[in-house]
């Protein structure tokens, strides 16, 4: 390791319509080592990355980029790789139905002949590459036969075959079991005694503390701490993460102590599915009326998972029971007639339906509300949609207007608005601020609260900690699609909440990650 | 998404409005378009407009424009089916045979006919729904079955004679000279359109082309919809084949061969999206109308047949090319102003699919 800086930036700062994700990013990274770069969802990690590598096109940013002492510009994603920044995402992305040494060279030019591949030439640069790596994958095989380790590895090749000066590997665990991770981290070992730099992007503290020689901590969009290993230590790293943020206020709640249990969740279990979904397992929950249930939890902790379990979209196992409901809750429709609501977290993907106008949206799936055998009755619609638009303050030229030109605000007053028309006695909302303004934000905090005292059942998830700790009543933390802990409001503190989140993830990761540092 | 664009979009806003005014009403414009190529085709040849070629016409697009009122409502609800051709000639020369051969009572063998379409559509619609198998491979795939079967059940020969009822029927002219199949397509076309714009029937089956997992989210037995819609578009083709059996007082083999390209064609024309959730009855007609107004037109005009296909794929494709602009408009792709933040920004771009230069 040296002191020469292989890639820094100076003063990043980029906005998305007018909200500062980065506000003047100072960055560096020196040559040869493992640098992790933390920071709480939404503190700007993915921004950076995505600027760092071409995603966000230079001109988009204000700042600059130094790659050793060259100062650089990045129109591309390719150009960021022709330049020498090398990417790993977080998903995994081959191509199943080649083989591994064609997957490792997609997208090179000049191994063969002409237009004709020279598969022999591909397979030996494959071997070459992978022995440096120490990789015992034949280069011949089927990507489709790999384990999804094996394919992670595949992809870290792929990105060293264009011999970067530096490796940004993005949540590189976030897909691999203990003794994969383990795998992952010998092969990180020897890449760095050879000399490659590598930028972590990750949230797990324990492996950090196993393999990363200095840290750089994001919040709110600014570099709040930069610590070496000699300095080290948990306490001081969730410190830094979660900080004294920006006051937020939450309308004041109370929850009622004596009220009707509504929703019992018992031993939920979800079989887990590459790529689709986590496994979940145990867990156990009760939600009050007019109660507020925050589930805490990082990205990909499953609880994502466990709301759409309640709400019978994925299968799953254990006992979910709604308060004057008999039978169980397979699917959607049984779950919609006991008085569930969910709110998805994702608008474009499954929230809003681009094909009807405003209206339409709104009233979709309790149109039966407003129709007489059959036939809706466009009075009582629009009446209806009017009502809902003006009580949740929807802000659109028409009930006719399209969806697809709404502020990210009013599209999502306008989901609410949906999940709300046939009025639910369980409310599921899966990350409700997401994408909105500040307005709206406190607009949402209202309308959750008034809903509570209106004696609705609410549970919620939140990527940001702080909003769904300030929110909630009682809050259930999961970690690693386990339930490990439970508290009343003002009972933990944001700090607290990732200490405990470390210390379950460190029982599955953190223990195997300690035992490759004794091996190596 | 970067600032740039995100000024861009704010500026393209005005145009972009005006834009989707002028696409939203695309029934309108199919109907200009039919009324401005029919004046001009008369101007050159004035016999275009005469009795006797307008009843053609509307003969023509009232066997194909049952099947066309089936196809909207599947394309609607998210599928497409290419096997109503088939399903059409099938249906016609089985019901064909159960007079003739069978000596069944008309009715019990239109009844059969009916049977068969629906068996039809419901072995397409639970292919496609519960194995998920694409309906391009299902359909197209029965589109090659039904054509065996015609051939199969009817040894390649035309079933004839049969009972003079039937035949009476067919060479009835109810109303300006329009047989009853035109009668059965007007009224059903009025009701499918009734259906689709008031009913909740009809919206759900929007919302579950539009996209089928907020359908499913919001309590849409989404699979069932499907699976009925493609019953729907087999009854109707099997309706529209015995009319044309009944037309022609005999079940011939060739019965509806080529018509699921004509009828798609024909429907996406008037704005039906291929891509499901979006157009309307009234659009896919016209539609229909406008090909075979065009197709009709270059034969009086004296243009050869080969032409005429020539001209029915270019107007297909540059309809379709309408419907996606239509569609990114509306959708608003790229250039739509999202109140994303940070983390909910752009996707990253997929390393492996784009090619790169080399590493020195």
């Amino acid at each position: 390791m040296s002191d020469e800086t292989a890639i820094r930036t100076i003063g990043i700062a980029k906005s998305f319509a007018g909200v500062p994700a980065l506000r003047g990013v100072d960055f560096s990274v020196r040559r040869g080592e493992i640098h992790a770069l933390l920071g709480q969802n939404g503190a700007g990690k993915s921004t950076l990355v995505k600027i760092l590598n071409g995603v966000h096109r230079a001109g988009s940013y204000k700042g600059s980029i130094l790659l050793g002492d060259k100062d650089v510009s990045f129109r591309s994603p390719l150009a960021a790789r022709a330049e020498g920044v090398g990417y790993v995402p977080q998903e995994i992305e081959v191509l199943e139905q080649l083989s591994v040494a064609e997957n490792v060279f997609a997208g090179h030019t000049g191994l063969g002949r002409g237009v004709l591949l020279n598969r022999r030439l591909l397979n030996k640069r494959t071997e070459a590459l992978f022995a440096e790596l120490g990789l015992a994958i034949n280069p011949r095989s089927l990507v489709a036969m790999l384990t999804a380790a094996q394919r992670h590895l595949v992809m870290i090749a792929r990105a060293l075959s264009m011999r970067p000066k530096v490796l940004m590997l993005d949540e590189p665990t976030a897909s691999l079991s203990g003794a994969e991770v383990d795998q992952l981290f010998a092969v990180l070992r020897r890449l760095k005694a050879q000399g490659t730099t590598m930028i972590y992007i990750t949230h797990r503290l324990p492996e950090v503390m196993a393999i990363c020689d200095r840290a750089t901590i994001l919040r709110d969009g600014r570099v709040v701490a930069e610590i070496d290993r000699a300095d080290f230590n948990e306490e001081r790293i969730i410190y830094a993460m979660s900080g004294q943020k920006l006051q937020r206020l939450y309308p004041h709640h109370a929850a009622p102590t004596q009220s009707e249990v509504l929703l019992s969740v018992r031993d939920l279990s979800v079989e887990g599915r590459i790529g689709v979904h986590r496994r979940i397992s145990g867990i156990n929950f009760e939600v009050r009326a007019g109660e507020i249930l925050g589930l805490v939890g990082l990205l990909g902790s499953g609880r994502t998972e466990i709301l759409h379990a309640i709400y019978g979209r994925i299968p799953c196992s254990g006992n979910v029971k709604v308060a004057n409901h008999d039978g169980p809750i397979r699917s959607i429709s049984d779950a919609r007639r006991a008085g569930i609501a969910l709110l998805t977290e994702d608008r474009k993907r499954d929230g809003l339906l681009f094909n009807l106008p405003v209206g339409g949206n709104i009233t979709i799936g309790n149109l039966e509300k407003f129709a007489h055998h059959q036939l809706v009755s466009r009075t009582n619609e629009s009446k209806a949609v009017v009502q809902a638009m003006r009580a949740l303050n929807v802000k659109a030229r028409s009930p006719q207007a399209s969806v697809a030109h709404l502020s990210g605000g009013n599209q999502q007053k306008l989901l609410f608005a949906r999940v709300l028309m046939n009025g639910p006695r369980v409310l599921l909302l899966d990350e409700p601020t997401k994408g909105v303004d500040a307005a709206t934000r406190h607009e949402i905090y209202r309308l959750i609260t008034e809903l509570a005292d209106k004696g609705v059942a609410l549970v919620i998830v939140a990527s940001e900690l702080e909003e769904v700790i300030g929110l909630s009543d009682r809050c259930v933390v999961v970690a690693d699609g386990r339930q490990v802990d439970e508290f009343q409001r003002g009972e933990r503190d944001e700090e607290q909440v990732l200490r405990i989140i470390a210390a379950a993830q460190a029982e599955l990761t953190g223990q195997t990650a300690l035992r490759t540092g004794v091996a190596t | 998404m970067t600032l740039a664009t995100q000024d861009d979009a704010a500026r393209a806003g005005g145009f972009a409005n005006k834009m989707r005014v002028l696409l939203s009403v695309s029934e309108l414009g199919v109907l200009v378009a039919v009324i401005a190529i029919s004046l001009i085709f008369y101007s050159i040849a004035p016999a275009f407009l005469s009795a006797q070629n307008i009843r053609a016409i509307i003969n023509f697009v009232s066997f194909v424009g049952i099947i066309a009122i089936g196809q909207t409502v599947l394309l609607i609800g998210g599928e497409f089916d290419l096997s109503v051709g088939s399903i059409a000639g099938l249906s016609a020369c089985v019901t064909a045979m159960l007079m003739k051969d069978a000596h069944l009572p008309i009715f019990v063998a239109i009844i059969g006919g009916l049977l068969l379409g629906a068996a039809v559509g419901l072995v397409n619609g639970l292919v496609v729904v519960k194995l998920k198998i694409p309906a391009f491979i299902q359909t197209l795939g029965m589109l090659f079955i039904g054509q065996g079967l015609i051939q199969v059940v009817t040894g390649g020969n035309p079933v004839y004679p049969l009972p003079e009822s039937v035949g009476n029927f067919g060479a009835t002219r109810v109303i300006f000279g329009l047989g009853w199949s035109f009668i059965f397509f007007f009224i059903a076309g009025l009701i499918a359109d009734f259906v689709l714009r008031r009913t909740v029937l009809g919206r759900n089956l929007y919302a579950t082309g539009g996209n089928v997992e907020v359908a499913r989210l919001v309590g849409i037995n989404a699979s069932l919809y499907k699976i009925c819609a493609f019953v729907f578009v087999s009854v109707m083709a099997s309706i529209s084949g015995m009319f044309v059996m009944a037309d022609l007082a005999s079940g011939i083999t060739s019965i509806g061969t080529g018509w699921e390209l004509t009828v798609i064609a024909g429907v996406v024309v008037g704005g039906v999206s291929l891509f499901g959730g979006a157009g309307t009855i009234v659009g896919g007609l016209l539609g229909m109308l406008l090909l075979q107004v065009i197709q009709s037109g270059l034969v009086v005009i004296g243009v050869g047949a080969n032409w005429q296909q020539i001209a029915v794929g270019t107007i297909m494709v540059l309809a379709v090319g309408l419907d996606l602009l239509r569609r990114r408009v509306f959708i608003g792709g790229e250039g739509a102003p999202s109140g994303n933040g940070p983390d909910a920004a752009v996707a990253v771009d997929p390393p492996a699919i784009v090619p790169a230069a080399a590493a020195d």
